[in-house]
């Protein structure tokens, strides 16, 4: 019996492939996350290479010769881009007209800001003032193209097309090689912020156009996204806003605690969404349903209503139109953007129903 | 010596030159000096006044909300305004009358006279507290500086207290903040320094708004009468006597000096042109024309 057991033994050695049964499909079945595109390494190391201040002065020269003279354009320090034209030829996008299933891009802007204005019935209204920072779209992916792999939860996602917008051009130097090769065929400067939209095919615009307050129009409705302060790891105090306990009567070590958190029997356990101590803050949140009360064209500034648009001042937001049904835009806004740079009149574009800080007080007429 | 790969610096050129800086050229002619130091010394310079009274054209020294352009868009709203209505110069411890637009007042119109007990906050948000005792009560009107509605305010006197705020009226005596209605605006000389009203008022007993005792006020006389020991211990506790020599406090909460000198120097000329103006219609008012009787 031991002879055939060894002898087993070294058949089972002498097998030229062990194989090993596989039950799972073991890493195979997780989902493959590829980024976007568009998704790469941005800051270069910045090391000390030895370069002269001469040679570096040459290097900016010559970028600035390629794409233009720096530049302070509607309050923002950036480049002067009028020749792009010259560098790279985009083709032109036949326009079609606009139709209530076509869907626009957004833009991105930085919360300056807020205060007060006064509508003309002397009510007084809260707004946020948001500046649309050096906008320019940088590629266009058409619907057939476009197969995120993290796919977004948006409706009929296969009819939209992708759009990429970049905010605030930068010196190339201090960016990577392969991010500055986004921006190859489109002839901008780098920009320091990329962010993608969903558009309809009909409202894919050229590569290299300027984006800018003019996109929108006062009175329309806008949602802005943004990322909420950061507040740490906070207590249902500051993060849900419970009462507490009192500070006296007896009250011993619980001033700023949950309390009880569920009952016994049959629920005994603390149930799903139970609002306890946790991380606050640091999230993409949208505030949906704005309205645009007036616009500033020289700085592209809008005021939209509300005072608690998320993130924190200077912070960058992206601004879309609403998807609310109600507020949804009921004629044509400028489609698929504003092209025309040179709009006269006033800088400020004024709602109907808010008071012009340069028109005469308000006064109510006595009823006769 | 290390020298960067460069296209200009070509071998035989860096042979020359391993034990000298290399100097590369421009292809573009040398820019000019700027001739900022012979520019800047000309421009308008608002008078070291300006702060006081129009504090709020000052920005909120909270370094995180700062924004250059919605200050400066904030600054173009406020002239706009003040180019429709003249806001005076006052402080706390004045009293003035207010007009406003009122919807459901009778006529439409309310005016109230009352002393500014508090002035806070700046740019359009601007705003003070009037208070004044109507039949026996108390009574307190908050007035945004900005708000359209605000029809006139009239300084009907002049004048500061010994404190920043007055909010301590609301704890004494009425006849403190007792003002009559018709008053008559007091004129004062062109020029002549703010006058400061050192009056000590006198407070209702116990129980207070606030802890009056540990706010170290200097324009109320009898704080003392009613405090308990324990009161003037807890007071002495809280006292902070080192907070006027921390400079990192005073430097967090104003805005610079230099600062201040550039954002009033961006809205001089319109300040100005809007006092000159205030000074013709004062003329006018005070020069009436005698009416021919019969």
């Amino acid at each position: 019996m031991i002879k055939s057991l060894i002898l087993d033994l070294g058949r089972l050695r002498l097998t030229p492939l062990a194989v090993t049964q596989v039950r799972e499909k073991g890493q195979l079945s997780r989902p493959h996350l590829r980024n976007p595109t568009w998704f790469l390494r941005k800051e270069r190391k910045m090391r000390d290479n030895h370069v002269t201040s001469e040679n570096k002065s040459f290097v900016q020269e010559i970028v600035q010769d390629k794409y233009g003279p720096p530049a302070l354009i509607k309050g923002v320090a950036t480049y002067d881009q009028s020749k792009r034209e010259e560098l790279v030829k985009t083709e032109k996008i036949e326009s079609e007209p606009w139709t209530t299933a076509s869907r626009r891009t957004g833009v991105i802007a930085r919360k300056i800001g807020q205060y007060p204005l006064w509508l003309k019935n002397g009510e007084r209204i809260r707004t946020t003032l948001l500046q649309i920072v050096d906008n320019h779209v940088v590629k266009y992916i058409p619907p057939e193209l476009y197969k995120p792999a993290q796919v977004p939860s948006v409706a009929k996602l296969n009819s939209y097309g992708c759009l990429l917008v970049g905010a605030e051009s930068c010196d190339p130097s201090t960016l990577t090689k392969e991010y500055c090769g986004l921006f190859k065929d489109s002839g901008l400067l780098p920009k320091k912020h990329l962010v993608r939209f969903l558009v309809s095919p009909n409202a894919a615009i050229p590569v290299g156009t300027p984006l800018n307050v003019t996109h929108f129009r006062v009175g329309d409705y806008v949602d802005v996204r943004g990322k909420t302060v950061d507040h740490g790891f906070q207590g249902v105090v500051k993060r849900h806003g419970f009462k507490g306990m009192p500070a006296s009567h007896g009250v011993t070590k619980t001033h700023r605690r949950p309390g009880n958190i569920g009952g016994g029997g049959e629920k005994g356990r603390v149930w799903p969404g139970t609002k306890l101590p946790g991380h606050m803050g640091n999230r993409w949140r949208i505030s949906k349903g704005l309205r645009i009360w007036r616009i500033n064209t020289k700085y592209n500034v809008m005021w939209v209503s509300g005072s608690a648009i998320p993130g924190s001042t200077n912070g960058l937001v992206y601004i879309y139109d609403t998807i609310l049904p109600l507020r949804k835009h009921k004629t044509a806004p400028p489609f698929p953007t504003m092209f025309d740079q040179t709009l006269e009149g006033p800088d400020d574009i004024w709602f109907d129903a808010v008071h012009n800080f340069k028109d005469e007080t308000i006064t109510f007429q006595p009823e006769e | 010596m290390m020298l960067a790969p460069s296209r200009l610096v070509t071998p035989s050129l860096l042979r020359q030159t391993v034990f000298t800086r290399v100097v590369t050229f421009s292809t573009k002619a040398a820019p000019k000096e700027k001739e900022q130091y012979s520019n800047k010394q000309t421009t308008n310079v608002a008078p070291t006044t300006y702060r006081f009274i129009y504090p709020e054209f000052l920005p909120d020294p909270k370094v995180e909300w700062r924004n250059p352009i919605r200050e400066k868009l904030e600054r173009l709203d406020m002239i706009d305004r003040r180019s429709q209505i003249d806001i005076p110069e006052f402080y706390v411890g004045s009293i003035l009358a207010v007009t406003s637009s009122d919807p459901h007042a009778a006529g439409k119109v309310s005016r109230f006279v009352g002393i500014c007990i508090q002035r806070e906050r700046c740019g359009l948000r601007a705003r003070f507290i009037l208070r004044n005792v109507v039949d026996e009560q108390g009574v307190e009107v908050l007035y945004e500086m900005y708000d359209p509605t605000i029809q006139k305010i009239e300084v009907l006197r002049l004048e500061k207290r010994l404190d920043d705020h007055l909010l301590y009226l609301r704890d004494a005596l009425p006849e403190y903040s007792t003002f009559d209605t018709n008053m008559e605006p007091e004129v004062m000389e062109d020029g002549a320094p703010v006058p400061v009203n050192d009056i000590q008022v006198r407070l209702r007993p116990r129980p207070w708004l606030e802890r009056w005792e540990r706010q170290n006020l200097k324009g109320v006389s009898n704080i003392d009468e009613y405090l308990t020991d324990k009161r003037r211990r807890t007071a002495k506790e809280h006292e902070k006597p080192w907070e006027k020599y921390d400079l990192m406090k005073q430097y967090r909460s104003t805005i610079p000096e230099e600062e201040q000198k550039e954002i009033y120097a961006e809205v001089y000329s319109q300040l100005h042109q809007m006092e000159l103006q205030r000074k013709r219609n004062k003329r006018k008012r005070s020069f009436v024309k005698p009416t021919k009787l019969a």
